[in-house]
């Protein structure tokens, strides 16, 4: 049984830049995603029912983060899994940003600095998946993917924040921190 | 007392362990490693008056040694050794070296192997081998020059009074008999014997090993306790020691069905996450925290990527692909009668998972093959069963206790005086103990 798939890889209706995704996203930071509802006061914001309409590509790249980021090989089924493999990465350089004595302010701090400071896009020189994420025809379609994925590590920030200090507000979970050592597909940022 | 009243002796020498006692006993008596520690001149010749403090393992210099100082051998140097539990304790000492005269199965020390014997029969056992039947184990693929050697130290040098060799994998089938989910007691099935240091996958039909077919697969036993160590340390737990590791190997791991599902529930029941309390010693204690490696160390059977690079092959596509280079005539047998031996196998529902997978792996294959038919022929399917029974971590021990003690194993034994009629090639051939028409 390999690494685990994104179960997004079936909607075919969705925008493709390069060979990247850009799937719905419930979100309240602004860009070019098509918005899904917010969730009710009284979901449960951690876990998030898969059949839910709320439910989008960044629950499933949460859920699948601990157990995908201990595989070194993954086979790209389709625009979604790149999707999947952007968000697990960026995970990854969240948590390495985590010390294991900052609060959940400090850190909160920290991720939103590294949220929005500049990144690079697929066909970058500095891109390190160059091989499996193809550039982006033009510059109009560059902004919006560049837009796009800043969504992606907006809204990741919080959810990520909310998840490794639900137990307490001061301390992150050492059980999420474990998995700053390890590096999916052998790669990160 | 006659040999003919006294319950068999057996003995089952493997790499790690050596497991002894009675035929017809629920479990050996003794379970030690197969270690022995003697003077320091077997370690590599520093000379026999002088006290080796950094001494050589003696596997370095390889075996016994020179054997350059006779004379000094005279002496009582030869009964000055200690096998076991002791092996290790001497070898910390000075003046010993320790030696494991079993490597990957296989006698490789017959000096040593000589005085493990003794000191097993005489010092652990204590009876006189004379007085008993000695039913010993061997590996599959042992070299019948090497079952001679066997016979010639048992009858020779012991005396016995008569001499039974099976191979381990065809024992731990036959222990399977005790689990209720066996009912016709067949010598035909898959042995998945993971011990400490490897895991093997070996298909026996009707009592023969299709040695053909067997694979090993280098992930046992040790390497799961080096996987909860590193996540010990990846999570800078307070004590992430071998001997801590291994213990939360033994007391918490489990096999799931499914990994993401279980980093799920253990976000939702923390009551799943534990503690293990090391005692250091000293009077400190330290409380380290036990989470999701209960899960994800026995999964590298099942994943071996998330361990390491080098060997990818899942455990249910190697019994797979074993049972699919055997003969066709004996595969349905295989897939029936899939037998679990050894320490690492002891994990809670790890034959289900395993069922469940290959059960896969074999319905996705014939579903392809009725596609390809393109009929309307359907195939009647394939009945994939694992067997887990009580008596999984000593099973080729207890397979052999089990048909030690039925009333015509010892006239499947050779004995002393058709040794001495016919010597040692007798041992090349063992009529089969509890294959068909035996009714053991």
């Amino acid at each position: 049984m390999p690494a685990y798939h994104s179960s997004f890889l079936s909607d075919t209706d969705v925008r493709i830049i390069g060979n990247f995704g850009l799937l719905p996203l419930r979100t309240r930071t602004r860009g070019p995603a098509y918005t899904l509802p917010l969730l009710g006061p009284e979901d449960d914001e951690i876990h998030v029912d898969p059949e839910s309409e709320s439910y989008d590509i960044l629950d499933e790249t949460l859920v699948l983060f601990r157990a995908n980021t201990l595989f070194r090989n993954f086979e790209i089924k389709g625009p979604a899994d790149r999707v999947l493999i952007y968000g697990i990465l960026f995970i990854s350089e969240c948590l390495g940003k985590i010390k294991p004595n900052m609060s959940g302010r400090e850190a909160e701090k920290a991720l939103n600095t590294l949220a929005l400071e500049h990144f690079a896009l697929p066909g970058d020189p500095t891109f390190p998946l160059n091989a499996l994420f193809a550039p982006a025809r033009d510059r109009n379609e560059a902004d919006t993917l560049r837009q796009y994925i800043s969504q992606i590590r907006q809204e990741l920030t919080i959810r990520l924040l909310s998840r490794v200090y639900f137990d307490s507000a001061t301390t992150p979970s050492k059980w999420w921190l474990s998995f700053t050592k390890r590096k999916f597909m052998g790669k990160n940022l | 007392m006659s040999a003919s009243q006294t319950p068999a002796v057996v003995m089952d020498n493997g790499t790690g362990y050596s497991k002894l006692g009675f035929a017809g006993n629920d479990a050996p008596s003794w379970v030690f490693p197969t270690a022995i520690a003697t003077k320091a001149a077997a370690g590599g010749g520093s000379g026999g008056g002088r006290p080796a403090v950094a001494q050589k393992p003696s596997f370095l210099t390889g075996g016994a040694g020179p054997s350059g100082h006779l004379s000094s051998k005279r002496g009582t140097e030869d009964l000055d050794f200690f096998i076991g539990d002791e092996a290790l304790n001497a070898a910390k000492g000075p003046g010993y070296g320790i030696d494991y005269p079993i490597r990957h199965g296989q006698i490789e020390n017959w000096d040593h192997m000589e005085r493990f014997w003794q000191s097993s029969i005489f010092k652990y056992l204590r009876v006189e081998p004379e007085d008993h039947y000695f039913l010993l184990t061997e590996p599959p693929l042992n070299p019948p020059e090497s079952r001679e050697s066997t016979a010639e130290i048992m009858f020779e040098s012991f005396n016995c009074a008569g001499l039974y060799i099976a191979v381990q994998a065809v024992l731990a089938l036959a222990a399977s008999w005790t689990s209720s989910k066996v009912q016709d007691r067949s010598l035909t099935g898959t042995v998945i014997d993971s011990g400490d240091g490897v895991t093997h996958v070996i298909p026996v039909a009707e009592g023969y090993v299709i040695g053909s077919s067997i694979r090993s697969i280098p992930i046992a036993g040790r390497d799961i306790t080096y996987f909860v160590q590193s996540l010990l340390r990846d999570r800078g737990e307070p004590d992430s020691s071998l001997k801590t590791a291994e213990s939360i190997k033994e007391e918490f791991c489990y096999v799931c069905p499914d990994i993401v599902k279980e980093f799920s529930k253990y976000d939702r029941e923390p009551d799943k996450f534990q503690k293990y309390v090391v005692d250091q010693g000293a009077g400190r204690k330290v409380t380290v925290d036990v989470g999701y490696e209960r899960f994800l160390a026995p999964e590298i059977f099942f994943n071996p990527e998330i361990n390491s690079s080098d060997f990818l092959t899942p455990l249910p596509e190697v019994v797979d692909g074993v049972i699919q280079s055997s003969p066709i005539d004996v595969r349905k047998g295989l897939y029936k009668n899939i037998v679990l031996s050894g320490g690492s196998t002891l994990y809670k529902d790890f034959g289900r998972r395993l069922q469940r997978d290959i059960r896969h792996l074999v319905d996705a294959r014939i579903r392809l093959s009725e596609q390809r038919a393109g009929t309307s022929v359907r195939s009647s399917g394939l009945e994939v069963s694992v067997i887990t029974h009580k008596r999984q971590r000593y099973g080729p021990w207890f397979g052999g206790s089990l048909l030690g003690q039925t009333p015509e194993f010892r006239s499947y034994c050779h004995t002393k005086q058709e040794y001495d009629e016919i010597g040692p090639s007798i041992v090349r051939r063992f009529a089969l103990l509890g294959g068909p028409g035996g009714n053991a």
